[in-house]
């Protein structure tokens, strides 16, 4: 497996982001070694951290260690789609899917 | 094209599903869980509970067969691979939903007539739409008509059922949530795949809304069953067929504006969201002929 898969994590570089120290949820749709970066998503009242964004093909919540903006490309593994971070109309952010 | 499978080998399946999220379940659940003994003691609520798991049952029959059959129609290895991972899901599939046919009581000699019985017509015609495109060896419409229309619908309806069996019915519930762990793979498959071939074949877009349409019709009448309460509903009586008057409403002349109507915003909502997403225009379906 090679770094590609933790494009959303690696967004990491730039010191002007908010840092998140990632822990495990519960979510074991993948190997162990990338877990930390989904959880399940709990529904429409679930609140999304500035460095969260959900996976629009399989509605997982992927997580970054940093705070994600416009622009940023993120992986799903659990549905293997790429996309790249929006501003939606609601002004939240949203992922748009790469084909 | 396929360059979102660059990362998906066999290999990578097993890390995350038998040797991950299904390691040491039993048909898919945890090996000390059982059926409420509220289900199991209750007659009518052992019969709603087998006529709901035979809708899955026929559901995950039609997805092996289309995921089987489409492997031969793939055109590159990348699809094939993936499609062979998906035939052993869909397998798991048939087979999880069966043993919990056997859990509540139906014998392996009833199975088919159990099945028979129970069966949404709808929901077989549903899958014929579909498997005529496979057996055509239309792999583009066969993977739209799979990996999109069933399984995006299929992945909401799970997600439902688990969502409402979580407290009630853990081992179901489990069963589920395996399920809906692959389903993600598959919608993922779905997308992908064809997001970038429909914009290489738009010709191919008329046909492939038109088997939109077909399927979506018998889809909205077997949600209308279901949504009405009657899939959910004991009864003794086997289902009505397609023609048959129901509840005051006759499923083959309902308006699909009605049958809409029972689903708005939810489960419907969400899969016109997944064909938009890969260029495929939502058609009403039109009441057949
Ligand atoms: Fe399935
Ligand atoms: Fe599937
Ligand atoms: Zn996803």
């Amino acid at each position: 497996m090679t770094d590609i898969d933790v494009s959303a994590p690696g967004i990491g570089a730039d010191p002007s982001r908010r840092r998140y120290e990632l822990e495990e949820t519960g979510f074991k749709e993948v190997p162990k070694k990338w877990r930390k970066f989904y959880r399940h998503w709990g529904g429409p009242l679930d609140t999304l951290a500035p460095n969260e964004v959900i996976c629009p093909v399989c509605k997982v919540v992927i997580r970054a260690t940093r705070e994600l903006r416009p622009g940023d490309k993120v992986y799903c593994m659990p549905c293997m789609s790429r996309m790249v971070v929006v501003v939606a109309e609601s002004g939240r952010l949203e992922a748009e899917v790469i084909f | 094209m396929t360059q979102f499978l660059a990362q998906y080998s066999i290999q990578r399946w097993m890390e995350m599903c038998p040797q991950g999220y299904l390691e040491d379940t039993v048909y898919g659940h945890e090996p000390n869980e059982h059926e409420p003994a509220v289900i199991l003691d209750d007659d009518d609520e052992r019969e709603a509970a087998i006529r709901t798991t035979v809708g899955l049952v026929v559901g995950e029959r039609c997805a092996l067969a289309a995921s089987s059959g489409l492997i031969n129609a793939a055109p590159d290895y990348p699809s094939k691979r993936f499609l062979a991972t998906q035939t052993l899901d869909e397998a798991r599939h048939v087979e999880v939903f069966t043993q919990r046919l056997f859990d509540l009581g139906v014998t392996a000699d009833n199975l088919e007539s159990t099945i028979d019985r129970y069966a949404n017509p709808n929901l077989v015609k549903f899958a014929e739409v579909l498997l005529e495109k496979v057996a055509a060896g239309d792999f583009l419409a066969g993977v739209v008509g799979q990996n999109i229309v069933l399984e995006g619908l299929a992945f909401s309806v799970f997600e439902m059922l688990e969502a409402g069996n979580r407290e009630f019915n853990p081992k179901f519930a489990h069963t589920l949530s395996g399920t809906i762990a692959d389903e993600r793979r598959h919608v993922g498959f779905g997308e992908n795949r064809i997001g970038s071939l429909i914009a290489q074949h738009p010709e191919k877009k008329a046909e492939i809304e038109r088997m939109q349409q077909e399927m979506t019709y018998y889809m909205l009448a077997v949600f209308a069953d279901s949504f009405r309460g009657d899939d959910n509903k004991p009864k003794s009586a086997p289902e009505p067929t397609a023609s048959a008057e129901w509840h005051g409403t006759n499923l083959s002349t309902a308006s699909p504006e009605e049958m809409e109507a029972v689903l708005a915003n939810t489960v419907l909502g969400e899969f016109k969201t997944r064909l938009a997403r890969v260029g495929i225009e939502y058609q009403t379906p039109r009441v057949p002929a």
